[in-house]
């Protein structure tokens, strides 16, 4: 019993630490609620929206602007400790390194459901449209818990490159791509009044992404983050 | 520089002379289709090619799993040749593709599930090169390109399940029913096919044999010109 408390408590170590960086720093959410929310703006200017084309639309921008915040709240989640050499003292530590990745995957994901939540009530308000609805938060949740523990992974990718974070949504769209097409149909299911028992594939999908890359990075990060 | 073996001789040759046979057979001896005239000739390449793509793709994971469990370099030169040669497979499928969708679907381009996520996967194995572009030490490009390589195929089931459950406009000439008949073909349609698909499979490990050599040659040149 020891080894898998020692493991969960080195998880919930790094998700505390993250957390405290951010509850004293208050640098990563807020950006990453204000870009989703100028990415809402950007989209209605660029693409003219109708009132009757919003409805159908909706699923799809929600999962867009979280889509391209969670990017910047990953990448920034990695470059933290890269910048200030904390990276280092994490692989130093005698702990295994999956349990890094599911810390970082935890804080990732807790951030971005955060903004997500926000959200909800923000695009009910601009698109006449209630999302605050369990099975859309659910959705949002599993989406983005596949989303967060494959854009964690890459990161410790595209932090050893020579463009650094730059490269992450490069390796992190086409991949994800999946999950994102799943969310936003299973999202959009749930907008037009369909029960969640009807979009059971794309919720198989959305859980099978979790799994999937969670197990990616029990196997991989230790590989990724050797040196 | 090591010496050519003669089994790639081979594979050269042989793909010399098979790719005029297929050639042959598919403007000869293959019927003109019912409804698409000739322009449906272009499939058995088409069709090839991105089989040659999808093979390599798997060969370049496999080769980068190579490479993490035995930590030899050479691992990843056939992982990052099959990968190099897969892209430019996955580009004549998607190219000759559309100059099929030209005349049968009256556009070069359609949003369809299955021609997007084909160029999406071109696109995930350019981000690989870009990768490694990007990398310094040849030891991390191996690594992290193994890594990468492995995650870009284990995400293709998850690709092809989400088509399967969209609509699609894309003929399924293979389908999985339950009477038999699992081809759409007149048995010599599916000669050709079958020609081509050996005739690509030939080609595709005598390109990847060569790129695997050049990097050879790249890992034996001292370190300032690699």
């Amino acid at each position: 019993m020891k080894p898998i408390r020692c493991y969960l408590g080195v998880i919930w170590q790094i998700l505390r630490k993250d957390i405290q960086v951010e509850w004293r720093g208050r640098q990563g959410l807020p950006v990453m609620l204000v870009f989703a929310l100028m990415i809402v703006f950007l989209f209605n200017f660029a693409l003219q929206l109708s009132p009757d084309l919003q409805a159908s639309l909706t699923a799809g921008l929600l999962w867009v602007s979280l889509a391209f915040a969670s990017t910047l709240g990953i990448n920034r989640s990695i470059s933290l400790e890269r910048e200030t050499n904390a990276l280092d003292g994490l692989l130093l530590a005698p702990v295994d390194r999956s349990a890094i990745f599911f810390g970082k995957t935890l804080g990732n994901f807790c951030f971005t459901s955060l903004v997500g939540l926000v959200l909800l009530p923000i695009f009910s308000l601009f698109y006449q449209q209630n999302l605050l609805r369990l099975a859309l938060i659910l959705v949002m949740l599993l989406g983005l818990g596949a989303y967060t523990s494959l854009g964690t992974l890459l990161s410790a990718l595209s932090i050893q490159t020579r463009t650094r974070d730059v490269l992450l949504p490069v390796l992190l769209y086409p991949l994800a791509l999946p999950i994102l097409i799943a969310a936003v149909e299973a999202s959009r299911g749930v907008l037009s009044g369909r029960a969640l028992g009807e979009m059971s594939s794309w919720m198989y999908l959305l859980l099978a992404g979790v799994i999937l890359f969670n197990a990616a990075g029990l196997i991989f990060y230790e590989t990724i983050l050797e040196e | 520089m090591p010496k050519k073996p003669s089994l790639l001789t081979f594979l050269d040759i042989s793909a010399l002379i098979l790719i005029p046979v297929a050639l042959v057979l598919i403007v000869f001896f293959t019927p003109v289709e019912a409804v698409m005239g000739s322009v449906q000739k272009v499939f058995y390449f088409h069709v090839s090619a991105a089989w040659a793509g999808m093979l390599s793709f798997i060969l370049g994971a496999v080769a980068g799993a190579g490479y993490l469990t035995s930590r030899r370099i050479s691992w990843d030169w056939l992982s990052a040749a099959a990968i190099e040669v897969g892209l430019v497979f996955a580009v004549i499928a998607i190219l000759s593709g559309m100059i099929w969708a030209r005349p049968i679907w009256n556009t070069w381009w359609v949003w369809d599930p299955r021609l997007t996520t084909t160029t999406i996967m071109a696109l995930i194995y350019l981000a690989y090169f870009i990768l490694r572009a990007g990398l310094t030490t040849p030891e991390a490009r191996a690594r992290l390109g193994g890594v990468y390589a492995i995650l870009a195929v284990m995400t293709v089931p998850l690709t092809f399940f989400s088509i399967r459950l969209f609509r699609t406009i894309h003929p399924v000439v293979i389908a999985t029913g339950g009477d038999g008949s699992a081809f759409n073909m007149t048995p010599r349609m599916l000669t050709a096919l079958f020609v081509s698909l050996f005739v690509f499979s030939i080609l595709l490990a005598a390109l990847v044999w060569h790129r695997f050599r050049l990097a050879q040659w790249q890992n034996d040149l001292p370190q300032e010109v690699q």
